[in-house]
């Protein structure tokens, strides 16, 4: 089955389809975040590695100043417990000297110890015990390795000094002379302790001191460049709402927001532009005071189902607003639900004025419909002196040939009244008196020129209202016509009706190759929301003028795959539209199927009883001899379809 | 010509340079020529442990002591006048350190420690008569801190 219901039927075309909800403000409201947050990134770039540098630095120097100050404490703890250890010893070589219990080896020993781990580096006991030991590394300071080198001097002078005394005792001449010595050299080593201890102290503090200041520093530099990412954040936010502003304030949409109760929560100065109104004036009032009457049911069910919708959705819906000076503007609203969202808390409406378009789409519309019916009015003259030579011929040669004239024609007249239908205007003929629904199948199928392939079966005997007729017949003519373009000339096509509970179902099936899901259902859209005429429309004709003649009545219409191949049209027609022709539709018995029907025969036969003329002039077939390239059986028809004349 | 923002910063850089330049230059040459004080210098050098003097005799009136501590140990220098040996002060009673409040030891100035590489100029007014230049930290004096000095 067809990809369209008209041969002009081009491609689907998705991309033609207005980018529904994302144009105007729409698109730009979005957006400024992300055009902020990329000049903010930028400004901010090189603040926050700053900020980290200089926090990193704090933690690393403050770490580095607690292990020196406790590498310090250490050094300082041993080079004290060294001055002990120098009195210790001297005491023990005196005290062994008078012949007292003492070991001054040991104490000379241990003695050495500290001077050369201060000065080599090494490992000392830890001040609190435990038998742990402490690494400390080699003094660095010029200073204090010379203080140092001198301590070490001075221990090995005492030790000489000691041993001396110890090995001659009171008995050495020189023993006095040693003792002074050893005293004297046991306060050189102290003043020299003294003088190492004091240096490494005075290195530590300064050390320390520097260690603070360059914190404090960092500190300071940190609380900066926390000030200057305050200060450039808070001026970008700033830029970012001033750039809203100037986007929503100059836009020439309108920004609203509605409250839950319907009520204007926030207006956009804009306003003033389109409608003359200033913004302060709408807050408070609602959305409806400014629709057109016409237009205020189709808003408030918009809106209705909107609340009703998932937070986040949107909506789109056209209508009249009124401007000030009591004119009606045409705008398009793409409305967000943001009733959940605690900033706007409530629906978000981008409005845009397409009064303009609006005009020119009325004037387009109304060059198309004079156009059109000048052109409708050529082809009826045409068909006219068709049917005149058609009723004058005996020849069936050349009745045949203007038969298919009169095909043409026909053809040719329903394109026009697809532009008039796709125009807007509604100019049709109506017909007060109801019109038996075969009658109107029959005229759809006549208009076909391969009428021959189209069985009609199974149609009950209803009557359609007179004002629905022609566009129903229009309607399944471009349907019908469809189906024989996009099926096999060998295959046929079969329209039958059924009653539903609702209506009355009439379904036109071919055996064509069918359509996949993808075009289905964009031919389905189509169908449902026939869209404003223009380009896009005029490519793809079939779907949207049956998609307006079904909306004209609330017909609606669907297409199916058919479970043996093919497509199957369904048209529902509404009860409100059917009446009966005695019996109730469940009860009418249909036409057997599987019976041929020339279309034409029974719009001989029914049109003196209703009065209702069909809109084709058909060619009718007073002969027997089958269109050429026709397939399906017409004898039954060219036997109905005798001419009267 | 029109300035760039980039020129301008350069140019206030240089600005600022030249700036610290002019003020920079007069005041280091300022320093330099200093005048020198009034006196006999006298070089003194402290290390452990003696007294190092380049004069032995000096002339009577101000005398300018150039003290230069070497070390390793710090080292203070007083100046008394006495007529005894340097090396024979009175001692007080811990029998390390010179008992500066002894007879015959007459206390003129002293300059407190004196670590590795520091200097201080001592001027005093010297009579004339003998002086012993001492340290008299613990041992130090007993390791051999002292030299005499005559003031003619």
């Amino acid at each position: 089955m067809p990809r369209s219901p008209s041969a002009e039927v081009g491609a689907a075309s998705a991309t033609q389809r207005p980018a529904a909800g994302r144009s105007g403000i729409g698109r730009l409201v979005p957006r400024l975040p992300i055009l902020g947050d990329l000049r903010l990134g930028r400004r901010l770039g090189w603040v926050i590695p700053v900020l980290i540098v200089l926090v990193a630095a704090i933690v690393g120097y403050n770490a580095r100043a607690i292990a020196q100050q406790r590498g310090s404490a250490l050094v300082v703890y041993t080079a004290a417990r060294q001055r002990a250890l120098v009195e210790r010893y001297t005491k023990d070589v005196l005290v062994k000297v008078d012949g007292f219990q003492a070991d001054p080896k040991d104490s000379g020993e241990a003695m050495r110890q500290p001077v050369d781990v201060l000065l080599d580096g090494g490992s000392v006991r830890a001040p609190q015990g435990g038998g742990s030991r402490v690494a400390i590394a080699p003094a660095r300071d010029w200073r204090v390795r010379r203080k140092l080198e001198q301590d070490r001097r001075l221990i090995d002078e005492l030790i000489r000094v000691g041993d001396r005394l110890l090995d001659g005792g009171h008995d050495d001449p020189n023993y006095a002379a040693n003792v002074t010595r050893l005293r004297v050299l046991s306060a050189q080593l102290s003043s020299v302790s003294n003088d190492a201890v004091q240096e490494i102290t005075q290195q530590t503090e300064a050390s320390l001191s520097r260690l603070v200041r360059i914190e404090i520093a960092l500190g300071l530099l940190s609380v900066l460049a926390a000030l200057g990412l305050g200060l450039l954040l808070r001026r970008a936010g700033a830029e970012q709402a001033a750039q809203f502003r100037s986007l929503v304030n100059n836009s020439s949409d309108l920004i609203t927001v509605l409250a839950r109760d319907g009520t204007i929560a926030y207006q956009s100065p804009s306003v003033e532009r389109m409608l003359g109104r200033r913004a302060a004036d709408l807050v408070g009032i609602t959305l409806g005071d400014l629709v057109h009457p016409d237009d205020q049911d189709d808003v408030n069910a918009s809106l209705t189902k909107l609340v009703e919708a998932a937070p986040g959705a949107t909506a789109n819906f056209a209508c009249r607003l009124q401007h000030k000076d009591g004119s009606w503007r045409h705008v398009e609203s793409i409305c967000t639900n943001l009733a959940d969202d605690p900033r706007v808390n409530g629906l978000v409406l981008n409005i845009r004025d397409v009064t303009e378009q609006a005009a020119l789409r009325t004037s387009i519309s109304d060059l198309l419909h004079n156009l059109a019916r000048r052109s409708q009015g050529l082809v009826d003259r045409q068909l006219e002196l068709i049917d005149e030579l058609e009723r004058n011929e005996v020849d069936p040669d050349r009745l045949d040939e203007l038969f298919r004239m009169d095909h043409l024609a026909t053809r040719m007249r329903r394109n026009v009244e697809n532009l008039i239908v796709l125009s807007g205007v509604d100019q049709r003929r109506r017909w007060s008196a109801s019109v038996p629904l075969r009658d109107v199948v029959e005229a759809a199928v006549a208009e076909v020129e391969d009428y021959s392939r189209v069985q009609v079966a199974g149609v009950h005997d209803l009557t359609l209202a007179g004002q629905a007729a022609s566009d129903v017949a229009h309607l399944l003519a471009e349907l019908v016509e469809n189906a024989t373009s996009f099926s096999s000339p060998t295959t046929t096509v079969e329209v039958s009706g059924g009653p539903t509970g609702n209506g009355y179902v009439l379904e036109i099936e071919d055996h064509g190759i069918g359509m996949s899901d993808i075009e289905l259902d964009e031919a389905n859209r189509r169908l449902a929301e026939p869209l404003a005429a223009d380009v896009a429309v005029s490519r793809m004709m079939g779907f949207h003028v049956v998609g307006r003649l079904a909306a004209r009545h609330g017909i609606r219409v669907q297409l199916r795959h058919c479970w043996f191949g093919g497509v199957t049209a369904l048209v529902l027609l509404p009860a409100a539209l059917l009446g009966s022709e005695g019996e109730h539709p469940a009860m009418a018995p249909p036409v057997p199927a599987g019976v041929m029907v020339s279309p034409e025969a029974l719009l001989l036969a029914n049109a003196t009883k209703s009065g209702w003329q069909p809109r084709a002039h058909l060619p009718l077939r007073r002969h027997a001899a089958p269109a050429p390239n026709r397939g399906g059986d017409t004898d039954a028809a060219a036997g109905a379809g005798e001419p009267v004349d | 010509m029109a300035w760039t923002r980039a020129r301008r910063r350069w140019a206030w850089a240089l600005a600022f340079v030249l700036a610290a330049l002019a003020l920079a230059v007069p005041l280091t040459v300022a320093r330099r020529q200093e005048p020198t004080p009034p006196g006999t210098p006298v070089n003194v050098v402290l290390e452990d442990f003696k007294v190092g003097l380049d004069a032995a005799v000096v002339p009577a009136g101000t005398v300018r002591f150039q003290v230069r501590g070497q070390g390793p140990t710090r080292h203070e220098l007083i100046v008394v006048r006495t007529d005894r040996a340097p090396e024979k002060l009175p001692l007080q009673s811990d029998g390390l350190t010179v008992n500066e409040e002894a007879p015959g030891i007459d206390l003129v100035d002293d300059v407190d420690g004196l670590d590795i590489d520091e200097r201080q100029t001592l001027v005093l007014r010297l009579a004339p008569g003998n002086y012993v230049l001492y340290c008299n930290l613990e041992g130090h004096y007993l390791g051999g801190m002292h030299a005499s000095l005559a003031v003619r």
